[in-house]
């Protein structure tokens, strides 16, 4: 029982014990007993930013790297004098791709160690299930993951692509490639079929007929379509049967697939797809979900050609960019944060769209003179600009970011190399209801 | 391996041809330079005629064997490497346009290395317009499959000038495949004739073909008026008819894999659970660890791997092998990946299991633990990330026949269950040490009074099943992630398919993955709904228990309690 | 424990004292700088673990006194969170993103009106009533169906591990209407209150508080009539028990009901006080999850279970944030020690270490009969 009680008493504030007094090992020894959160002691000279990304379970595929990215932009800025004077000390949680504990860390985050601004999240349902923390205690988080819009939250800051910053403009390309059939297929979840109803009302106001928009509907009683395309399950690993399905659909020629799979679904699908003796010529496959980091699990030789679209490509022929990769690399061979991978490690656009925030962040601190969240905020929505790696980001009014975007084909080396850029495509969350069929 | 051939042959054509060499390489070259402006580019080969060299040029630069050097002042100079490497890995590099050696700057002929250097790139348009020249020539070419190519590709294209040349072959053609295609591909460029009686005739041949890449174009016609449209309605309603007919036997094919695929991964715990008892939670992360060797191994014979786990460095070596040998690795990686996880299964059932033979229900809980920790550690050791493997060659390929595809690396998988099948029972069967598991499991009390080591037994038991564990990861790997996470996603199937089969049973076991598969994919096929079919055969499976609590085969013992 | 019951309520009630009167007085009414101010941060995660320790005290139910693995508890628990979290889905009302009358992911996959099995869900009475009955009612199907064939032991668990999973694969499907893989999230009012508030919080973690007590003293009378004394006996011998005339399996069924029930509540508390539920709540791993609690605790005690819900998630809580890269192995390590070398949890140690002054036999009857369920006849 005497663990208990003393777990009880650790709880009742600690803040004017200076942690300093304990050592590393005594407070792990604390910790095995029951003990649960200590604050370190308050330096005037530090601001504490929030990292709130998961770092093990199944989404720590994509999220490590955006831990690593953000780690190095506190680094670099800081090794500049750090924001108005005060370094940027990093609080980093683990929110082990658990959804509630996602919550638990924003609360512990912005109550308890009043973090001035949190930088994560990765899935749509991450988000959601810590908006109403950050929405009580008026938080600030930067997104910085390709999302499904139709949100629009005072505390986030979208860094994130929106459909029409992704999805819209692959449509565009593919058309423009006189290709005439789309075959949806997505991950079950809210960004794939938001994003695939979204799609399907633009392909009708395109006048591409119903019948050429493969992977099936489903209607509510009154008729009307609730879902467009085929999903599968997170961690779905036999992809037969749909690739048998795509194969016939794509027969006649001048079909593609619109691919919002999640992560690592990819893998077993490409794979069966490349067995199939589908190939980018044949069929070609847009992909949301998959950035360079991803592909690095994917077999590269049989995707040459299958096309992404995304707001940041490493193979971006900028100065910006080759001083943003070659810094990050050599941080990543000096940096001695723990669980860092240092091997073959690439640059994608969420990386970079969190490189960008950060720096977006700097900058409305500095225009607000203020680490508070409403004069941040009032920085942020009066239009900043930041030339990032992929180029000039501008903040919008409605807390989203007007950015370029970029159409790529994947090469063997996993990379990709870029067909086509749109420039500065202003960020819209809403867009249901916006194309109406002709 | 074809890269190395085809680069060879040019080379020899370069060499011989020499320095009078024009035309096709000289265009070529020029085309190369024209980076990213893919409409000139196509252009410029599209004048060229289909002559072999022009074949082989085309082919190397879409394979990435043409690369191109920095020159003088921003200019760059295109160029192909002798395909015999030195034994520093240097090629001697010649000019794409000339054939003369390219020389450095001191005037001696350059020496590069293939990997430092920027092959020249394509892209999808451009690679598009390549194969449709290289489709048109192939349309005589030896290899069979370049000729079904080809015909596919022209007859897509339903371009009446291709229609002499397609006749042409098809009277010369003699294999049965290729001749269906051709009539298929010039059925379908008839459809586009403006004679309607020719439409009409089109239309019954692309029917009784059951041809499915017809079903768009067909479909169009079907909607006006008249005889073409009667026509072709019939057609689609053969070709419906011959699809069914096609969903039905891959159904049953992918069934079959599917099945094999959950018998491979169901086996070891058939093995450690079935015949064992022990109820190992962990036999996920002894599945990854065969998937993990088999990645390790693949960076041995490829590029070499550098790992830091705990801040500890690790290189390992690379044997930089290319063509078929980089393509055995796989061979190699499924013995080793049986080797990895028996003994990464021996020190569990050293340090964890032998404690708990008599605790079924914690053995649970304590090797969830130890899956937790594997996990992690191989986060740590590997990266977060899911990890590349590639298929070898002859496991990236399929079979069609009458419109179902057999993939190469699915017919694998049936084979390898079988003999891993057959590997298992000769073993459990034929050998004394199948007599001493047989015996331990069967009563091992009986077994240590007539002298059996029975705690080797079971140390060799559980490695067997480890091992086995292993082997499936060496194949999932083929076909699926490899990744952190990767026993995660079969370990509840493989539960329910022992269960399922009849603890104890190996027969069991065979019956209820190949029947799970098959219902599986049925149901799918059915409800064209990925995830509703796995909610019914689970719904099925715990059904199915009801009826027959023990399983399929059930194995008969006289104890009260068990 | 059992052999002192007297210091054993002692203790619950000085428990209770402290975590039901003494932390939310501190964070109601003793100024935030103070040094014994309990922050609202800290109300909610305890509420948390408590809820937590009703759900593990439905698993030792089942395992410790009944000696059946269920794999299926934290199915009975989302469910309850489900079933409390549509009313108040229906409770935010226009104050969603789409300010729509609708739940906000009904309107994202654009239906224009509430299915016809949401409707009742206005009612909270409604609500809280589906929160027992649903569970309860599978568990009756389930368990009816698995012990009436007699499904035990390693069996049981796997196949309560299959309804589980099949479960989790159909909450995720967002054709279920349910919200799929974000489930249900952002909600305002209970009841006419601020969800959100502290003052409501605070209620709630009482709630809990009491909740969890309730749960422990009907427990505690359970077992201890010859309803326990049967229920132990299962667990020790099913067949004998058989022999001896009585109907094992109605009384598996019943306990698993129970446990269903108990498990369920749980889980609607839960649901209010971390403001989230969808079908990652529900999935095999986080059975797991509560099955491991019990052990680290202390499985045939009811304190146990509760110890170790709480210890293991305020463990959790830290390590994901000091040690996030190590955490997994060192919770790994946590139930790989339990089950090795202290089978009887934490809650044994106090005894073990006087069995070291005393040099007496260190295993009391009690206990003895605990280590011989983990040995059933081989």
């Amino acid at each position: 029982m005497a663990d208990l009680l003393a777990a009880i008493f650790d709880q009742v504030h600690t803040r004017n014990l200076s942690m300093k007094v304990l050592n590393n090992s005594a407070k792990a020894l604390l910790a095995l007993t029951g003990m649960v959160f200590t604050h370190s002691a308050f330096a005037a000279d530090t601001v504490k930013v929030g990292v709130l990304h998961s770092l093990s379970g199944t989404m720590a595929i994509s999220e490590t790297s955006l831990r690593d990215v953000l780690l190095y932009t506190f680094d670099e800025i800081n090794a500049k004098g750090g924001v108005m004077g005060k370094k940027i000390e990093p609080v980093v949680v683990d929110g082990a791709s658990n959804w509630p504990l996602f919550a638990e860390k924003a609360k512990q985050l912005l109550e308890k160690d009043k973090a001035a601004v949190v930088f994560g999240c990765w899935t749509s349902v991450s988000r959601k299930s810590v908006l109403p923390v950050f929405e009580k205690n008026n938080g600030l988080l930067f997104y910085p993951v390709q999302y499904e819009g139709e949100e629009e939250s005072k505390n986030v800051f979208y860094t994130a692509e929106a459909v029409n910053q992704q999805a819209t403009p692959a449509v565009d390309y593919m058309l423009g490639k006189k290709k005439e059939k789309f075959y949806l297929l997505g991950s079950d979840y809210v960004y794939p079929q938001t994003t695939n109803l979204v799609l399907l009302e633009y392909l009708l106001s395109k006048g591409v007929p119903i019948e050429n928009i493969g992977g099936g509907f489903k209607k509510d009683a009154s008729g009307k379509i609730i879902s467009a395309g085929k999903y599968t399950p997170f961690g779905h690993t036999d992809y037969q049967q749909i690739v048998a399905e795509i194969k016939q659909f794509s027969a006649g020629g001048k079909a593609c697939v619109i691919n919002t799979l999640n992560g690592d679904t990819n893998v077993p699908f490409f794979k069966e797809y490349a067995a199939a003796g589908l190939t980018a010529e044949s069929c070609p496959v847009v992909s949301f979900s998959i950035s360079e980091d991803e592909f690095r699990a994917l077999p590269a030789k049989q995707l040459v050609g299958q096309l992404g679209c995304w707001t940041y490509f490493q193979s971006v022929k900028s100065d910006a960019n080759k001083k943003f990769i070659s810094s990050f690399q050599t941080w990543l061979k000096d940096t001695k944060v723990d669980g860092v991978k240092k091997e073959g490690r690439v640059t994608c656009s969420p990386m970079v769209l969190s490189y960008d925030g950060v720096y977006l962040w700097k900058a409305a601190v500095e225009k607000a003179g203020s680490f508070d969240v409403d004069k941040v905020r009032e920085a942020l929505k009066g239009g900043l600009s930041f030339d990032g790696p992929g180029g000039k980001v501008t903040t919008q009014k409605n807390m989203h970011l007007t950015k370029n975007v970029f159409i790529g084909e994947t090469k063997a080396d996993g990379q990709f190399k870029i067909l086509k850029e749109y420039k500065d495509v202003f960020g819209e969350p809403w867009l249901k209801g916006t194309f109406k069929a002709k | 391996m074809i890269r190395a051939c085809l680069s060879l042959v040019f080379f020899l054509a370069l060499e011989l041809s020499g320095a009078v060499a024009a035309g096709p390489a000289e265009v070529v070259a020029k085309a190369v330079l024209l980076e990213d402006k893919s409409e000139e580019q196509i252009a410029l080969i599209k004048e060229l005629d289909p002559t072999p060299e022009l074949i082989s040029l085309l082919t190397l630069w879409k394979e990435g064997g043409i690369f191109l050097l920095e020159g003088p002042s921003n200019t760059k100079i295109p160029v192909v490497l002798d395909p015999l490497k030195g034994t520093d890995d240097k090629q001697a590099a010649k000019l794409l346009a000339t054939g003369l050696p390219h020389t450095d700057s001191d005037g001696k002929p350059a020496r590069l290395i293939a990997s430092d250097l920027n092959a020249a790139e394509t892209d999808s348009d451009l690679r598009t317009a390549m194969k449709s020249i290289l489709d048109l020539a192939g349309l005589a070419a030896d290899d069979r499959s370049a000729r079904l190519q080809a015909v596919e590709t022209l007859g897509m294209e339903q371009d009446p000038s291709r229609l002499p040349a397609l006749r042409g072959r098809l009277e010369k053609e003699t294999d049965e495949e290729v001749r269906h295609t051709i009539r298929e591909a010039i059925a379908l460029t008839e459809l586009k004739s403006s004679d309607p009686a020719a439409v009409v005739i089109a239309c019954r041949t692309l029917g009784e073909l059951g041809s499915i890449r017809s079903q768009d174009a067909l479909k169009a016609i079907a909607k006006d008026s008249g005889p073409t449209a009667k026509a072709a309605q019939e057609a689609l309603r053969k070709i419906e008819l011959h699809l069914q007919a096609a969903n039905t036997w891959g159904t049953i094919f992918r069934g079959l894999s599917l099945g094999s695929v959950l018998l491979v991964a169901a086996l070891g715990l058939a093995v450690t659970f079935g015949l064992m008892g022990v109820i190992n939670m962990a036999h996920g992360e002894m599945i990854a660890v065969g998937a993990y060797t088999t990645y390790v191994v693949q960076c041995i014979f490829g590029p070499g791997l550098e790992l830091s786990p705990f801040g500890i460095h690790i290189t390992l070596p690379s044997l930089k092998t290319s063509g078929w040998i980089y393509d055995s690795y796989f061979l190699v990686a499924i013995p080793l990946s049986f080797l990895t996880a028996a003994l990464a299964g021996i020190a569990l059932e050293r340090t964890v299991i032998r404690f708990l033979y008599r605790r079924p229900l914690e053995s649970l809980l304590a090797t969830w633990g130890v899956s937790l920790v594997v996990q992690q550690l191989f986060r740590l050791t590997f990266g977060a990330n899911n990890v590349q493997v590639a298929s070898p060659r002859w496991l990236s390929g399929h079979w069609t026949f009458s419109d179902v595809s057999l993939g190469w690396n699915r017919v694998f998988v049936i084979c390898f269950a079988a003999a891993i099948v057959a590997g298992v029972f000769l073993l459990l069967a034929r050998t004394p040490l199948g007599l001493l598991i047989r015996a331990v499991m069967q009563n091992r009390s009986m077994a240590a009074c007539m002298g059996v080591r029975t705690e080797r037994v079971n140390l060799l038991t559980f490695g067997l099943g480890s091992g086995l564990a292993g082997l499936a990861g060496a194949f999932l790997s083929q076909i699926g992630n490899v990744g952190p996470s990767l026993g995660q996603s079969y370990i509840v199937d493989a539960f329910m398919t022992v269960v399922v089969g009849g603890v104890g049973s190996l027969f069991g076991t065979i019956f209820s993955a190949l029947g799970i598969g098959m219902v599986d994919q049925s149901l799918q096929q059915i409800l064209g709904n990925p995830v509703l079919g796995k909610i019914l055969v689970l719904a099925g499976i715990i059904l199915f228990l009801q009826w027959r609590p023990a399983g399929l085969f059930v194995s008969r013992s006289r104890s009260l309690e068990n | 424990m059992q052999p002192q019951p007297r210091r054993e309520i002692l203790i619950a009630g000085a428990l209770a004292l402290v975590l039901l009167v003494l932390m939310p007085a501190l964070n109601a009414w003793v100024p935030q700088d103070s040094l014994l101010h309990v922050s609202n941060f800290t109300i909610n995660v305890w509420g948390k673990y408590l809820a937590y320790g009703i759900l593990a005290i439905s698993v030792d139910l089942l395992w410790g006194y009944t000696g059946l693995l269920s794999l299926g508890q934290a199915l009975f628990f989302s469910l309850g969170g489900y079933m409390l979290g549509m009313h108040l889905m229906l409770m935010i009302g226009k104050l969603g993103q789409y300010k729509s009358d609708l739940p906000d992911f009904l309107v994202f996959l654009g239906h224009t009106f509430l299915p016809a099995f949401w409707k009742p869900f206005y009612s909270f009475a409604f609500a809280m009533l589906m929160v027992f009955l649903l569970p309860m009612l599978l568990a009756k199907v389930f368990g009816f169906l698995a012990f009436r064939s007699r499904i035990k032991g390693v069996y049981f668990s796997i196949l309560t591990q299959a309804l589980t999973y099949g479960a989790s694969l159909m909450f995720f499907r967002n054709d279920m209407l349910l919200g799929g893989n974000n489930g249900f999230t952002d909600f305002k009012f209970l009841l006419g209150a601020d969800i959100r508030s502290a003052g409501t919080q605070r209620t709630l973690y009482i709630c809990t508080g009491i909740a969890l007590m309730a749960v422990y003293f009907g427990c505690r009378w359970l077992t201890r009539t010859k309803f326990g004394l049967i229920q132990r006996a299962i667990r020790d011998s099913e067949t004998r028990v058989l022999f001896s005339g009585y109907s094992a399996a109605n009384y598996k069924l019943f306990v698993f009901v129970v446990a269903a029930g108990i498990a369920s509540l749980g889980g609607a508390l839960y649901v209010t006080q971390v403001g989230i539920i969808n079908p990652s709540e529900m999935t095999p791993d986080k059975s797991l999850e509560a099955v491991v609690w019990v052990a680290v605790g202390g499985r045939g005690t009811l304190v146990g279970p509760i110890l170790g819900a709480v210890v293991v998630n305020a463990l959790k809580s830290w390590a994901t944030r000091a040690i996030p890269d190590l955490w997994l192995i060192l919770l790994g390590s946590l139930f790989l020690g339990v089950v090795l070398f202290l089978p009887e949890g934490l809650i044994s140690i106090p005894a073990k270490i006087r069995s070291l002054f005393t040099r007496s036999k260190p295993l009391d009857p009690q206990e003895s009969a605990v280590s011989k369920a983990n040995a059933p006849a081989a």
